[in-house]
């Protein structure tokens, strides 16, 4: 099984560097970080519940999609986004190209597909539905029925 | 009798494209092995050494006539011209070509049938009681709530990647015909004491080599809560369900290490903060025209002065193949396709043609399939049964034999399947062959002998009144013996009666055991009931003297 790839940084949607601590790390030191404006990197095994008595102090949350068959991601991404609402971004980085429309409508508002995908023509590949048959944290740009 | 709407067979046929370019991708080098498995799977296809498997889903087992005409198609145009439905209602295809796949999708979408999630760590296909809709006592016809809770799961988003593969089955009549409890989830419909309509949730069942029953997590769901609850119920499961070890990834594992009562009371919390979100409401509005479009096509019918023929053969297949329609003047006939020594469930292009036309002729272009492999004309009016019967007869469908103990369960076994430890089928033929003798089937009644090659447990061993299982012990084939299992009324897994018996022997234990039934049966017991009575000691004594 593949593990996930730590990451210490990553580029949000505004292109700025956001340097990123672990769960356990923000967890200790949340006052401290909380004024550095730090996001979080979240493992798969990660327990999301622990951030959500801080969550408006995040400034970006990082959810890893490195192993193409753990599919814990996309509970967090749900829990964060439509549970409680984070306004942050939530990004899915290590994605995979054939997980995006998944990783999108579960509430990741943002993606850092795996080098391997670079020069794939990702919106010829994401906008291939026309119809959804539940409801999600995100359903723009598809029909709902249900 | 309901169909896809222009927006579904259009879904259908975009996935097929989506499809259609990962397979590119992966044949260009661009996609990895791994990677690909695990999309292709969600699309029903299996890649052998030598050949592709695709399963197609039959939705809780219903099938119009045009569907299946376009199934023997299928079986024509891109395999040798057979197919195979499973015990879960499905269809399989084992000759396959890649470069064909997408056309052959696109083929069967055009009659609203597709693979999608047949296969991969996503909610299956779910099935249904193959009787649902014709029989007395029936709290509601399942099949509406199976196709609005299957489109709910359909590439949910959420849930498409779970630790395991899940499956999930609803039962509305008062017999349990789908196995619910065998099922990761099972959904009994009920009413409560104001007599509103709901569910009873059973969760952690599974067969396999840790043979478990379901447990009752929630006794009463109401019915427009039940996507909410079904969204809890996997949610706990893809959060904390074993990830780490191949041979625990099903949710029994979980269910098992945190205990039911503690697994229960996750789900009801996360619950608790959804089942109040009017987005996951079932949508009533649509559940009332689903009804409409799986309203029986019959009106009760008023048969004066009819008396049935008389005929030997007839008398026979009638008493094991036919049942009472709930609607008057109708009956509900099984076929099946199976003769002796050949794989249970395996059809030619022909056969499907045949049963095709005789279901357009006798039973509204209607069949079921049902997870004994067989399949059933829903609705045939009863004075048309012996017509029915004819045309079988001249096909070669209306084997006597069919409904008695020599109608076997059997995997493809040893003979065909690279994961079987022994053979299945050539120890059913020889079952077959001991008991040849029609007076005895017919004294002995509905037995159910299962029979699989592997602890995969492919012919549900477990539950059946005599179950064996193949196993190599020295490098010979060996059988475990299962007695009493049953999930008709409640569900049991039946109890092992002793050490395996080897390949020459188990065709003798299976006789001892018979008789054993038959010397002890007081009335109409049937072999459960006999079981539960004497125990298993004069079985036992019996089959080791």
């Amino acid at each position: 099984m593949s593990e996930s790839i730590e990451l210490t940084n990553v580029v949000n949607n505004k292109n700025e560097n956001v340097e990123l601590v672990s769960v356990e790390q923000w967890i200790e030191n949340v006052d401290e970080l909380s004024k550095l404006g730090v996001g979080v990197f979240v493992k798969p095994s990660d327990d999301v519940k622990l951030l959500q008595d801080t969550l408006n102090d995040i400034a970006l949350i990082a959810l890893d999609f490195n192993n193409f068959d753990d599919g814990r991601g996309y509970s967090q991404a749900y829990l964060l986004s439509k549970r409680w609402q984070y306004a942050g971004e939530i990004i899915g980085i290590n994605a995979h190209l054939d997980q995006l429309q998944f990783m999108l409508r579960s509430g990741v508002t943002s993606y850092k597909l795996l080098e391997s995908y670079e020069g794939v023509d990702v919106l010829d590949y994401s906008n291939g539905f026309s119809i959804c048959y539940q409801a999600a944290a995100n359903n723009s740009g598809l029909k709902e029925k249900f | 009798m309901y169909q896809y709407s222009t927006e579904d067979s259009k879904f259908l046929v975009e996935r097929v494209d989506q499809f259609e370019k990962q397979l590119k991708r992966h044949l260009d080098g661009d996609l990895d092995a791994a990677k690909f498995r695990s999309l292709r799977l969600r699309n029903g296809l299996y890649m052998e050494l030598h050949a592709h498997m695709l399963r197609v889903a039959i939705p809780y087992g219903t099938l119009n006539t045009t569907q299946l005409r376009a199934l023997a198609d299928v079986a024509d145009k891109y395999d040798r011209g057979f197919g195979h439905f499973t015990t879960r209602q499905n269809i399989q295809y084992n000759w396959i070509e890649l470069s064909e796949i997408a056309n052959l999708l696109r083929e069967l979408s055009s009659v609203g049938l597709h693979a999608i999630q047949t296969s991969g760590k996503a909610t299956r296909n779910i099935t249904a009681d193959p009787l649902s809709g014709l029989t007395e006592g029936e709290i509601a016809d399942a099949r509406p709530y199976c196709e609005l809770i299957r489109r709910w799961f359909n590439l949910h988003p959420e849930f498409s990647w779970l630790p395991g593969k899940f499956k999930i089955a609803i039962n509305g009549a008062k017999f349990d015909e789908t196995a619910l409890r065998i099922h990761d989830l099972g959904l009994r419909l009920v009413r409560n004491k104001e007599g509103e309509l709901g569910f009873t949730v059973y969760v952690g069942g599974g067969l396999g080599a840790a043979a478990m029953v379901a447990a009752e997590t929630a006794s009463f769901v109401p019915v427009e809560d039940i996507l909410s609850y079904l969204e809890s119920a996997m949610r706990i499961y893809n959060l904390k369900g074993r990830r780490d070890h191949l041979k625990k990834l099903r949710i029994k594992f979980l269910v098992r290490e945190l205990g039911a009562e503690e697994y229960s009371r996750l789900v009801d919390e996360d619950w608790q903060q959804t089942r109040d979100d009017p987005d996951l409401k079932l949508n009533l509005t649509h559940l009332s025209e689903l009804e409409k479009d799986f309203a029986l096509p019959i009106k009760p019918l008023a048969l004066d002065g009819f008396e049935d023929k008389v005929d030997f053969n007839y008398s026979i297949w009638k008493k094991n193949n036919v049942r009472a329609h709930k609607v008057s003047g109708h009956s509900i006939v099984n076929v099946s396709l199976t003769k002796l020594g050949e794989a249970p469930g395996d059809a030619t292009s022909e056969q499907m043609r045949i049963l095709a036309d005789l279901a357009d002729q006798y039973s509204y272009s209607e069949l079921r399939t049902t997870k004994r492999q067989t399949i059933v004309f829903p609705h045939v009016r009863k004075d048309q049964v012996f017509d029915l019967w004819q045309s079988l007869e001249k096909y070669g469908l209306a084997s006597p034999h069919q409904g008695t103990l020599a109608q076997i369960v059997a995997c493809p076994g040893g003979d065909y399947c690279d994961l079987a430890k022994a053979v299945s089928i050539p120890i059913a033929t020889r079952v077959q062959q001991r008991f040849d003798d029609m007076d005895k089937l017919l004294d002995i009644g509905n037995l159910n002998i299962n029979i699989s090659g592997c602890e995969n447990s492919c012919a549900h061993h477990h539950v059946a009144d005599i179950g064996l299982l193949g196993m190599q012990k020295n490098g010979e084939e060996y059988y475990q013996i299962t007695v009493a299992g049953e999930t008709l009324h409640k569900t049991v897994i039946g109890k092992k009666l002793g050490p395996s018996v080897s390949g020459d022997n188990v065709v003798d234990a299976v006789e001892d055991i018979v008789n054993v039934y038959l010397d002890n049966r007081e009335e109409e017991e049937k072999f459960t009931e006999v079981f539960k009575r004497i125990g298993i000691k004069p079985f036992k004594e019996k089959v080791y003297e």
